[in-house]
């Protein structure tokens, strides 16, 4: 049965983000002022009023402060009585006089204190909330939980089994967008809910040894889409993003972006099984008496308004779950199983382009796929590895949570470069009497298909015309449950020379990273083999070349990342070849080449696996 | 001439929101104008407001409602 569930936090947070730097402009920082607290309790009561008169339930995450409060206290344990929200509790508003004068910090994000801080306000937050409730929480959640600080949580308070664990796609364009002050990188994750792996968080658990012992889900829901190439807070199911990104209209203050991002969201189940997610969490600093940005208050609370009352109609529509996060933990856990993948095919509803974009995350790999270019690979992260990557100061990366890529095509180019050099795509190009046709030009859709335990994206075959040739081209790209493969088939359906033969270059252009600044390529090694011959390149800048006939694999290990990527082919006398790259353009390329007749197919499996 | 501060309300620089660039301006009382104090755009509040709807062209589709997600 399909299934569309929504969760909706709401966090009585006493010194809300923004509201302090935006209505103390001009005044000495005071954390404590009373019209602060004041007016931030009265946001809560606002937000929950407001999801209450819709029919819908909350969990209501405390926060630290929040905790200091007898009057939020006491309003959580009515509404809890009263409607049935869940009263859970949130890593998110540590700032508070009380916390201040503890940690003698400013820092606020829990994953980037060291671990022993973490452990200690762990400790000090859950022991308040028992105190203030008579139990542990089985909800919490920040912008992001380090794998680190979930596995501490799990083995200190086993009630959790739900946390709020990372916003989708916020890294390096999230920092630019805040002038480049907010230093907290979080790219590379899964857009919808997943079982965190022990090892790290953004990698879904492929079984029980992996399994960190809680259902994970993002901090809201975002345009796959829009929030790929621009900012991640303009274009999620938090009304007041819309607004942010100023996608309402100024005179009339409608904004069916918002209904048609959650529409979109709710067609996903067509390729999950019937299942379809949904998270709002919008935070009091965003309903501020006065206005964020261009929005007057009126038009913050009409974003809210009419958001909860989309979300209520559907519920009274018999079409949307409204869960606590507790809840929603159980039905997940029930529903999916470690290997099922989320899937999600997504079109343009802002821009008015009609490009399409297929997302896939399983515990092996997440990916992007472009049809726009032609069905090429544009994002890719080699879960496989399940990177150890622990955050936060005391250890390498103290800001930098992203799982790391293989491919991005914002950060490291894709099709397009300038001048010289290559970006990182997987894509394919054929070549015809000194012509040369790639298939990221060849713009395209796709369908979902779902056949036992394949997932395909078949997509719409393409017109390729050389000088004295045309040719119709097919690519079926398929995710086998369990497998860390992506197979990829090309078939040429129609050639207007029948006795034609095309060359087809199946190539992965990569390098690895969180940001948009290269890494050190040194340590990476590129190998091929046909079995009886080897050859090997140490990366160093050097340009160099290597190809072999009947190639059964070529590969590349990258110990940075503990991953190895691979390609082999169907065709034992297809030439498997590899490239290093240079100092102007960091990458390496793996690729297969061969010959296609008419009605010909060529398959190439990319493999990615843990290098230790 | 004294400093500046916020407006009546905090707008964002429309020329920097528009390279995806979040920057509050200050509000200079003498001079009635905005300006961004990264890039080089100033501005009447009228102006803001007619830059602001200039930075929606990229969004053709925002007043369509959509529910065909084939």
């Amino acid at each position: 049965m399909d299934k569309f569930v929504v969760n909706i936090i709401h966090r009585p947070e006493m010194v809300p983000e923004y509201a302090e730097k935006v209505t103390g402009h001009g005044k000495e920082e005071d954390i404590g002022r009373k019209a602060l607290l004041t007016e931030s309790l009265d946001i809560f009561k606002t937000q929950q009023a407001i999801a209450h008169k819709n029919g819908l339930r909350t969990t209501i995450q405390m926060t630290y402060a929040s905790l200091f409060n007898e009057e939020a206290i006491a309003l959580a344990k009515e509404d809890h009585e009263k409607y049935g929200d869940e009263i859970a509790l949130s890593l998110l508003g540590l700032p508070c006089k009380e916390f201040r004068e503890k940690y003698k910090t400013k820092d606020f994000c829990i994953w980037m204190f060291s671990m022993e801080d973490k452990k200690s306000i762990v400790n000090d937050v859950f022991e308040k909330f028992h105190d203030a409730f008579g139990f542990y929480p089985e909800s919490t959640g920040s912008y992001y939980m380090d794998a680190e600080l979930v596995n501490y949580i799990k083995e200190t308070y086993p009630t959790v089994k739900c946390a709020v664990a990372t916003c989708w796609e916020e890294g390096p364009k999230a920092y630019h967008t805040c002038n480049n002050s907010w230093y907290t990188f979080m790219d590379g994750g899964p857009w919808a809910p997943w079982i965190p792996s022990k090892q790290n968080v953004h990698a879904p658990a492929a079984d029980e040894s992996e399994d960190s012992g809680i259902v994970a889900i993002p901090h809201l829901s975002r345009d796959l889409l829009a929030c790929y190439d621009g900012n991640g807070s303009n274009f999620g199911t938090h009304p007041q993003n819309v607004l942010r990104g100023m996608i309402y209209d100024t005179e009339t203050w409608e904004f069916p972006y918002l209904y048609n991002l959650i529409d979109q969201y709710r067609s996903l189940e067509k390729y999950n099984n019937g299942y379809a997610y949904n998270m709002v969490f919008v935070g009091p600093g965003w309903m501020n008496k006065m206005g964020r940005w261009e929005a007057p208050y009126e038009l913050l609370l009409k974003s809210y308004e009419d958001g909860m009352a989309y979300y209520g109609q559907l519920k009274k529509e018999g079409k949307l779950d409204d869960m606590t996060m507790a809840e929603f933990a159980d039905y997940y856990r029930e529903k999916k199983t470690y290997t099922e993948p989320e899937c999600a095919l997504w079109k343009d509803i802002l821009y008015g382009s009609d490009k399409q974009l297929f997302w896939f995350c399983d515990p092996f790999m997440r990916v992007c796929v472009n049809m726009d270019q032609g069905g090429a690979i544009v994002d890719l992260r080699p879960y496989a590895a399940k990177l150890n990557w622990p955050v936060g100061i005391g250890t390498k990366h103290v800001t930098d949570a992203s799982y790391p890529f293989l491919i991005q095509e914002k950060y490291r180019a894709g099709y397009f470069t300038h001048y010289a050099g290559e970006g990182t795509v997987r894509s394919a190009k054929l070549t015809y009497k000194g012509e040369e046709v790639d298939l990221c030009l060849c713009r395209t859709k796709a369908k979902f298909v779902q056949e036992g335990n394949v997932r395909s994206l078949v997509l719409d075959p393409v017109e390729i015309e050389f000088e004295d040739l045309t040719l119709k081209l097919q690519t079926v790209i398929s995710f086998e449950e369990g497998s860390s493969d992506i197979k990829i088939e090309r078939k040429i359906q129609e050639m207007s020379d029948p006795n034609a033969e095309v060359e087809i270059n199946e190539y992965m252009v990569a390098c690895y990273g969180t940001t948009e600044y290269a890494e050190d390529m040194t340590n990476v090694k590129l190998h091929i083999t046909n079995g009886s011959e080897e050859r090997n390149i140490d990366y160093a800048y050097k340009c160099r070349e290597e190809a072999l006939k009947g190639a059964k694999s070529v590969s590349a290990v990258i110990p940075e990342i503990e991953t190895k990527v691979s390609l082999c082919a169907q065709k034992e006398d297809a030439a498997g070849y590899m490239k290093e790259g240079y100092a102007f353009s960091p990458m390496f390329t793996l690729g297969y080449t061969t010959k296609l007749k008419d009605k010909e197919a060529f398959a190439t499996w990319l493999k990615l696996e843990k290098a230790n | 001439m004294a400093q500046a501060g916020k407006g009546k309300l905090n707008y964002r620089c429309p020329s920097c929101f528009m390279r995806d660039l979040d920057i509050d301006m200050f509000y200079d009382k003498d001079k009635k104008e905005y300006y961004c104090i990264r890039c080089q755009y100033t501005g009447s509040e009228e102006d803001v407001l007619k830059k602001n709807e200039m930075a929606r062209f990229r969004y053709r589709a925002m007043s369509k409602r959509i529910t065909n997600f084939d």
